[in-house]
């Protein structure tokens, strides 16, 4: 049950290059969302621009949460590529903001068997829709992989050296870690996992991205969710805008914002 | 003056007030439960409906303009049978008028499905999309030819009791001439505008920004010369007109019925806002009051 509401920036600040945390103040929506949710901001009351963005959720605090200053808060990550992303930079503390969330299908989290290899896999931004797996699946071991084109592509690298994790790096131009896409780093790597055992993977990031890991992990042993990045209208399923080919008997189409954006990664058919 | 009357008569409809949500962009309603009472509205249009289920366009469907934009979603739509199975229970306890728009890519396509929704209660008018211009078959070629828009619309009047009110597509010369065959042919109301074909490339990777290459705008961009059509068919027919064309807010709708409209319909607006409906008919109902207006027809064409 998403909620259209106003929120109240607390907190917005450039993170690196081009990448910034916005911090807001909406309860209902960060005691509901899990992980893989998303919302749609409203980055401007004008027309410019018209539509709302996805964003999908870093780091949420429900009204209970320890600490006082952060109940009730968001947290998203965004890249300033846009004129929508550009005037979110300008947003100020104490700003009103209209939200619409939580939105889609999140993560299938399961009890996982102890003998799983859990493996997160996100490019660029994309990595941060995943932190909320790690938090949720803390006390395991986890394999991370955090591709992007070069160093300053690499977000939440601190965030998951907290959690019992091996992390993995790649820069297309080889400014940091292994050169290359994070797709062919993990498959460079894959062999230190053993054929024994399942994997759950965990991954987020463009689609060209997801389309490469497709290409490497037709495997049965392979459990593989990905949410997806399309362009989007609405985010709450009205406009069919945001669909992605799937093996769907009736419907191949289906809508990113309302049946994924989480899908099982061998039933997307690539185009 | 707290008791303006905003109730409307679009053909054997009377609508509570003026402001319907436009195919396409209310999805089957459902979607938007979650943020208010569907029942406010005057009417509710969902995703129009074909014969035969219909997988619509390969993506990206959607790209954002200036002040627009571009879809080509390609009617997709899971077809008649399916909708009457799994979406059409929804609607029984609805409080307000259901307007079912369909299309077909034949003349006995459309009165086959005109014939079938006559049958169904709880349907209080329909549609006719003869203006979609995604799809090479489905209604364009109708929508831009007014000898052939009067037959088809005189045989689908023919197939129904229901109010049949006929879209108007505006990617024609004359649509005052497009109008009055859609009239003659029997129609009871007229919707316009659908929209207008557009498109754009991404100058980087030197490819179409849309799947289908070719889509259609609406939003505000659209707004100025959707009104001036609907001024141009409000001289031209005698049956009602329900504006359609970038109507974000309440100035806009009372622009459209300024012009001649007797109802409008929002479109882009309910994807950027949900509440944008309601909240347009709180402003009409605001802008009533402090004008001293009791009754909508008052204003319907009356400017200049």
């Amino acid at each position: 049950m998403p909620f259209q509401i106003d929120g109240t920036v607390r907190k917005n600040r450039r993170i690196q290059s081009l990448y910034f945390i916005l911090g807001v103040h909406c309860p209902p929506i960060a005691n509901h969302i899990k992980p893989g949710q998303f919302i749609m901001l409203k980055v401007s009351e004008d027309s410019s621009p018209l539509l709302r963005r996805p964003f999908s959720v870093y780091k949420n605090y429900p009204e209970n949460h320890p600490e006082k200053e952060k109940r009730g808060c968001l947290f998203i990550y965004y890249k300033k590529v846009g004129k929508g992303t550009q005037k979110m930079t300008t947003l100020k503390k104490g700003q009103k903001l209209n939200l619409i969330g939580p939105l889609g299908k999140g993560f299938t989290l399961p009890p996982l068997p102890s003998s799983a290899n859990i493996i997160l896999i996100g490019g660029g931004v994309g990595i941060v829709s995943l932190y909320p797996i790690a938090e949720a699946l803390k006390n395991r071991k986890l394999f991370v992989f955090i591709g992007g084109k070069t160093q300053d592509d690499i977000l939440c690298l601190e965030d998951f050296k907290k959690f019992n994790s091996k992390i993995s790096v790649s820069t297309e131009n080889g400014s940091l870690g292994y050169r290359g896409t994070v797709v062919d780093l993990f498959s460079s790597q894959r062999k230190l996992f053993g054929k024994n055992g399942k994997y759950y993977i965990y991954s987020c990031g463009p689609v060209a991205m997801l389309k490469a890991l497709a290409g490497i992990v037709k495997f049965k042993n392979f459990i593989c969710q990905v949410s997806l990045e399309t362009r989007m209208g609405c985010g709450f399923g009205a406009c069919w805008g945001c669909v992605i080919k799937t093996n769907h008997p009736r419907t191949p189409y289906q809508r990113v914002c309302k049946e994924g954006p989480v899908f099982s990664l061998k039933d997307i058919l690539w185009e | 003056m707290k008791n303006c009357d905003l109730t409307v008569k679009i053909g054997k409809m009377v609508l509570k007030n003026p402001v319907i949500v436009s195919s396409g962009t209310f999805g089957f309603g459902e979607e938007f439960e979650d943020f208010f009472d569907l029942n406010q509205l005057g009417a509710i249009i969902p995703k129009g409906i074909s014969l035969k289920p219909m997988a619509g366009n390969p993506p990206p469907r959607i790209f954002e303009t200036e002040g627009g934009l571009i879809n080509s979603i390609g009617l997709q739509n899971p077809g008649f049978q399916e909708f009457i199975k799994n979406k059409l229970p929804y609607y029984r306890h609805l409080k307000t008028h259901l307007i079912i728009n369909f299309f077909g890519n034949t003349q006995k396509e459309y009165v086959e499905l005109a014939r079938r929704f006559d049958r169904i209660p709880g349907i209080s008018g329909l549609e006719m999309n003869i203006s979609c211009p995604n799809i090479k078959k489905g209604g364009i070629v109708f929508g831009v030819d007014p000898q052939m828009a009067f037959p088809l619309v005189r045989a689908v009047r023919k197939a129904t009791r229901l109010t049949l009110i006929v879209k108007l597509s505006p990617n024609v010369t004359d649509i005052a001439l497009m109008a009055k065959s859609a009239e003659e042919g029997g129609a009871d109301a007229l919707s316009l505008v659908n929209t207008f074909r557009a498109m754009a490339i991404n100058i980087h990777s030197k490819k179409p920004e849309l799947g289908n290459i070719i889509g259609g705008l609406s939003g505000p961009a659209i707004k100025p010369i959707a009104l001036r059509m609907v001024w141009e068919v409000h001289q031209a027919v005698k049956v009602p007109i329900i504006g359609i064309g970038g109507i974000m807010k309440a100035e806009d709708a009372i622009e459209f019925i300024l012009a001649g409209a007797s109802a409008i319909q929002m479109g882009t607006a309910n994807l950027i806002n949900p509440r944008a409906g309601i909240e347009v008919i709180q402003g009409i109902r605001k802008y009533f009051i402090q004008n001293k207006i009791d009754r909508i027809q008052k204003l319907i064409g009356a400017f200049g």
